[in-house]
């Protein structure tokens, strides 16, 4: 097998990504842990069906037998997804080389389907990567078609063991037919050390709805790509990300959301945290068709630095080929409110503890959008646990009056 | 009871290179409240930020001494620890910071300078309570985010809950009436004077004498471009209405 060419920072989409560990990382793929244990994370959501992976391969599950869920070969994988989509969601370019490796290398596929008008399901994905780097790359893949007027709720956890430098390339498939939703939930914190790449590609029906929420906390280098098409009349999407950078951290996120069908509307915020020396980057490319009358955007990108070597970039990008579109976006990098600091320290909070409220408070902004609440909690705990000033501080996370 | 709660000597001040206090003295025993009254731009504001010790404010001369302790060497936390607390003109909006959070870690941040114990969750709510309900403010304020979506007068009635909750030694109240409706003034004047005492001084910023009706102040002061042009009893309060501040910026 010829290896197929990576993306570099010259890559348009790519710029602020650290591609280091990929140039490095073996491809092949990871043989995982059979006998990993399942416990160490969270309670199992009530309600939801739960799957565990070790390198992307099945584990096990935590769940009555749901024939709407399949594990499948890879090498059949492609035909049969391909044959239940409306679409060509297989787009070439070297923004999709890693999903393409994903393809050729991965052994496994979960297959969600709902038939249409099937109840709802609730379905929580664990996906451990056990492997150092040098033995081999970890290749989650999960394709979704959620039929007419189905409900369905995805929970992604992505873990390590341990401190491993794992190398991790996920792959992600949505179809959302009319009347579809989807609530999706991504968390990855992985080691400081391993690297995570993932691929998302959706393709949103007519009156379908698409609610994607990303909390980004690990990884020595995490980049995120997602191709939203929102092809039908009245598709929506909202993407919420949040994402916290430490020490040498790089996250770098790319969302090209394209609006095809009319009255399709996006509403897109991200709030970053670089500290120390991390690097973010949040790139959101808006485009809207011709076809796509009366569409309707809305950004809102916002950055935190708080280490004196932080960088962050938050790009909103708008290419609009009609009139009637109703777009707008704003992008902010900065630090943190002075009035609002210089509020708290004349309460008498001294200015670490003010400085990490403020922190905690910028991020709630996004995180305090996740359902259900025990996932809301979980979520809560170990962002704070990720913002050392704000785990000190008492009685802040999960106190609601 | 020698040394008085706050003793301003000559005072200057700048604020972006403009300098705003001109040599302005004022000295406040335990037990007073002062208020101080004057045109805009006369720098109320100003000396209300440079006690709380606002970056971009910057002492240019002259001294301030908080209960016999050189203030202006003190944090602006250090300050509030200290006992002095400022009401501000416009409470800013802190979307994600519990109302209640705040309210704690600063009633806790002033008790731990006392070397008193943390008060506990259940101690607090009992505490709140009482105090809200004298400040007529229902208790689904306390979940909400700092002063979000609060109306004027809200946000006014909260910057005196947590005046109260704290307990200060010297509350500096800036233009707390202004925005409020006569009902609300009423409830934030109830809410100052129930923290009168012969330990704590009050020093009311304020442009009308509307407030002084209700909280019925020991010395009037009227600040003319930085300086303490005038002082007298609550009665030139009721002149300054009726006469206006000419006469007062001609005699200055």
């Amino acid at each position: 097998m010829s290896a197929p060419a990576l993306p570099t920072n010259r890559d348009e989409n790519w710029r602020y990504a650290n591609l280091r560990p990929l140039a490095k990382a073996r491809l092949e793929g990871a043989p995982g842990s059979p006998g990993m244990s399942t416990n160490p994370i969270a309670r199992k959501l009530a309600g939801f069906d739960r799957w565990y992976f070790s390198d992307g391969h099945f584990v096990e599950f935590d769940a009555s037998p749901e024939a709407r869920i399949r594990l499948l070969d890879a090498r059949q994988a492609g035909e049969s997804f391909a044959a239940l989509l409306d679409s060509d969601l297989a787009t070439a370019g070297v923004d999709f080389t890693l999903a393409r490796i994903n393809a050729a290398r991965g052994n496994e596929v979960l297959q969600i389907e709902l038939p249409d008008d099937s109840p709802p399901l609730n379905v929580e994905l664990v996906y451990r990567a056990v492997t150092p780097a040098a033995n081999g790359t970890s290749y989650p893949r999960v394709q979704i078609v959620a039929g007419r007027n189905t409900r369905l709720r995805v929970v992604e956890h992505h873990l390590t063991t341990g401190d491993v430098d794992a190398v991790v390339n996920a792959s992600f498939d949505v179809a959302l037919r009319p009347g579809a939703s989807l609530d999706h939930v991504r968390l990855q914190n992985c080691s400081n050390a391993s690297a995570v790449f993932d691929t998302l590609v959706a393709h949103v029906g007519e009156d379908a709805a698409y609610r994607l929420r990303t909390v980004t906390l690990g990884g020595l280098t995490s980049r995120s790509t997602a191709f939203i098409k929102l092809a039908g009349r009245n598709a929506r999407c909202e993407l919420t990300a949040a994402s916290i950078a430490n020490g040498n951290q790089t996250h770098d996120l790319f969302a090209e959301i394209e609006h095809i069908g009319a009255g399709s509307t996006t509403r897109e915020i991200f709030r970053g945290i670089a500290n120390e020396r991390g690097k973010l980057a949040f790139n959101g490319k808006m485009i809207v068709r011709e076809t796509a009358l009366d569409a309707d955007s809305d950004q809102s990108l916002k950055t935190l630095l708080t280490g004196n070597g932080a960088e962050a970039a938050a790009r909103p990008q708008l290419e609009i080929h009609t009139d009637r579109v109703r777009a707008k976006h704003g992008a902010t990098t900065g630090k943190l409110d002075e009035q609002m600091l210089f509020y708290l320290l004349s309460r008498g909070l001294d200015r670490p503890a003010a400085q990490a409220l403020l922190q905690w408070a910028f991020i709630e902004d996004v995180i305090s959008q996740i359902e259900p609440a025990a996932l809301r909690g979980e979520i809560e705990s170990q962002v704070a646990a990720r913002l050392h000033s704000v785990a000190a501080l008492p009685g802040l996370v999960g106190e609601r009056t | 009871m020698s040394v008085p709660l706050l003793k301003i000597e000559n005072l200057s001040a700048t604020v972006g290179g403009k300098k705003v206090l001109k040599e302005l003295s004022l000295e406040i025993k335990a037990g007073e409240v002062h208020a101080i009254m004057g045109p805009n731009g006369s720098g109320k504001s100003t000396l209300s930020y440079v006690l709380a010790g606002r970056p971009g404010y910057e002492i240019t001369g002259g001294r301030v001494e908080f209960e016999g302790r050189d203030l202006t060497t003190l944090s602006p936390e250090e300050r509030a620890r200290a006992g002095l607390f400022l009401g501000f003109q416009y409470p800013v909006e802190i979307p994600g910071v519990n109302n209640v959070y705040l309210l704690k870690a600063a009633l806790n941040a002033r008790r731990k300078a006392q070397g008193l114990a943390e008060v506990d969750a259940y101690e607090f709510l009992q505490l709140v309570r009482v105090k809200m309900k004298l400040m007529q403010m229902d208790e689904s304020f306390l979940s909400r985010g700092v002063n979000e979506g609060f109306s004027g007068g809200e946000k006014k009635r909260n910057e005196i809950l947590q005046m109260l909750v704290i307990e200060p030694t010297l509350a500096v109240l800036d233009e707390t009436d202004s925005g409020l409706d006569i009902d609300a003034l009423k409830v934030v004047a109830k809410g100052v004077n129930s923290l009168r005492s012969a330990d704590r001084g009050v020093l009311l910023i304020t442009h009308y004498q509307r407030l002084l009706e209700h909280v019925v102040p020991d010395f009037v002061h009227v600040l003319v471009r930085g300086r303490i042009a005038k002082s007298g009893d609550k009665s030139l309060a009721l002149e300054l209405e009726s006469r206006g501040y000419d006469w007062v910026l001609e005699v200055a």
